[in-house]
């Protein structure tokens, strides 16, 4: 089980790394979505905002009227935002639950595959 | 509990599923129906195949409610039974849909070819063909989505012109239907028979189940599906009583591509036809576009899985696209297409997807089944009532209409045998071997791979579990 703030440490090396990639700033360049992360064993909500492609903010709280919400366990969250897990794989186990588009399920797998591309 | 700030409502499930169904191909294959019940009792086919469409929506409505993804199908056969079983199934279900587009863009050419000559009528018809899968595959391409909005107007406009233009062609020609089972060729037989072809009619409803993730209640699902298929039900029924009535004796032994637009040519002259020409677009666009959209996805998702080869999950840096998944499916349809224009067996692509669907519901009945006695405290939003008569009816009936197809003769109007149906059989169980050696051979190669690059990748998360 993954505590809050291994969680929010994660989400922070996220944001880095997403921000700092080129290719998926691109890619996500008219991207603007609220993001709710529900840790189904603790109970923990974290949001994330983005912005144009570009994560802006991340806090241990949820958001409202979100666009997607992303439910799973906190580990499986916390190897998730490390790019230590296939979100597509857990996905298709069903140990991810995602609400949201289609579209927007497809990028939120495309940022994990851009910023941690399998060689 | 937070809910999404966007989500779809019941009329856009309830459009969308039709709007998948509803296809031109749907036009020919009706046809058909008419022809093996000697026309005016197609109705009770259509209605007989309506009424177990609804009974398969059933397991699809519970399973839903138990996955609620757009992986679904994946996943409940994978809890059903094993991973494997899943991709081949799965892959089954890839071929249904790209078989489709391929039917449906040589039937739509032979629309467009027939009213708006180009070049010749052969080339011009090559040319919609391509033409029309590489507009749907640019559209996917760039990403471009038909809103829910966009859709609930089109399908809602086509099935309200669909009734509106049968009931005129009634009132013009003083039709009356007839009661089932007094002439000699409506034996219970054939009706049944008929109704095992009519399945294809509906193919493509469920496809609506991905939307489960963007509604508030799961059951929504079930509930759009029940009434795209009574909406469906009631505009077929209709419609291809109609056009049958108003097409003349020497069209219907013509053996046309194109049944709808000679109807509306006897019935409203050149308006009509320009009418069903735009309604033939429409129709093919928005079910080849779903089609298209559905499968590329979910090959994309089985390439990130390591059941396919990974460049099918590469993506467009610009549209976010899995532009490898939508290109080979592209070509897929192509070549599908290719092989019904050299061969003119558009009917054998009708038969096996009726074939292919009825396995599907088959399938998911098992399903339903097996996931209740392995997993019976799941919580279900909506569950089968009266135990397992629902399911095992499902099993019985859809084996039964298998075999039908599988032992019947595909003739046109004249009664000249086109093909056995064994072919069909034939076809299925060729790439059911070929899926099979796929999953058993290959896969454990892609997985064995990507294992081996997850074991000298190094984990990023620090701590317990960690550097």
């Amino acid at each position: 089980m993954a505590t809050k703030k291994e969680i929010l440490e994660a989400l922070a090396d996220y944001q880095i790394n997403c921000n700092n990639n080129k290719r998926l700033r691109k890619m996500q360049r008219n991207w603007t979505r609220k993001l709710n992360f529900v840790a189904e064993d603790t109970g923990d909500v974290f949001s994330m905002e983005v912005v144009n492609g570009e994560i802006t903010s991340f806090k241990p709280a949820p958001i409202e009227d979100p666009d997607i919400i992303v439910t799973s366990t906190s580990e499986n969250l916390c190897d998730m935002f490390w790019g230590d897990l296939n979100p597509s794989q857990k996905y298709l186990q069903g140990e991810i639950r995602v609400k949201a588009s289609q579209e927007d399920i497809l990028r939120l797998d495309a940022i994990s595959m851009i910023i941690w591309p399998e060689d | 509990m937070i809910q999404l700030k966007k989500v779809i409502k019941l009329r856009t499930v309830v459009s969308t599923s039709a709007g998948m169904a509803l296809a031109t191909s749907c036009y020919l294959a009706g046809l058909q129906v008419a022809n093996m019940v000697s026309g005016d009792l197609a109705w009770v086919s259509i209605l007989i195949a309506g009424i177990l469409a609804l009974l398969s929506s059933l397991n699809f409505s519970e399973l839903t409610s138990l996955y609620p993804t757009a992986a679904g199908i994946k996943l409940f056969i994978q809890n059903a039974f094993s991973e494997k079983i899943a991709i081949i199934i799965g892959m089954f279900y890839v071929v249904l849909g790209i078989s489709m587009v391929g039917a449906e863009s040589y039937l739509l050419s032979s629309v467009l070819s027939s009213t708006m000559p180009l070049f010749h009528p052969y080339w011009d018809r090559l040319f919609w063909m391509v033409f029309f899968i590489l507009f749907v595959g640019v559209i996917n391409f760039r990403g471009v989505k038909i809103t829910g909005f966009v859709q609930d107007i089109l399908t809602y406009s086509m099935l309200t012109f669909l009734i509106l233009i049968s009931i005129y062609a009634f009132w013009r020609h003083g039709f009356h239907f007839n009661l089932p089972f007094r002439g000699s060729s409506a034996q219970a037989g054939n009706i049944f028979q008929a109704a095992g072809v009519g399945i294809f009619l509906y193919v493509g409803y469920e496809w609506v189940a991905p939307l489960a993730e963007e509604t508030t209640d799961y059951r929504m699902i079930s509930k759009g599906m029940m009434i795209a298929i009574g909406l469906l039900s009631v505009t077929y029924a209709l419609f291809i009583v109609a056009m049958h009535q108003g097409l003349t004796e020497a069209q219907l032994r013509s053996g046309t591509l194109i049944p709808h637009i000679l109807f509306a040519q006897n019935l409203l002259g050149t308006k009509g036809v320009v009418l069903f020409v735009i309604v033939s677009i429409l129709a093919s666009v928005t079910s080849f576009n779903a089609g298209l959209l559905n499968t590329s996805r979910f090959t994309y998702a089985m390439a990130r899985d390591n059941v396919l080869p990974r460049t099918f999950s590469k993506l467009h840096l610009s549209y976010a696209t899995p532009w490898v998944a939508i290109l080979g499916l592209v070509l897929f349809s192509i070549s599908i297409s290719l092989v019904i224009f050299f061969t003119g067996q558009y009917l054998y692509i009708i038969m096996l997807a009726a074939a292919l669907e009825c396995f599907i519901y088959v399938v998911t009945a098992v399903c339903v089944i097996r996931l209740r006695k392995k997993f019976p405290d799941q919580p279900r939003a909506f569950k089968i009532p009266f135990g397992m008569t629902f399911p095992v009816l499902t099993i019985i009936i859809f084996t039964g209409l298998l075999i039908g197809i599988f032992s019947d003769v595909t003739r046109d109007y004249n009664g000249t045998v086109l093909f056995h149906n064994y072919w069909v059989a034939f076809g299925m169980a060729l790439f059911f071997m070929f899926t099979t050696f796929y999953t058993l051979r290959i896969v454990p190669i892609l997985k064995q791979k990507a294992a081996a690059r997850a074991a000298v990748r190094k984990r990023r998360r620090p701590g317990r579990n960690g550097r």
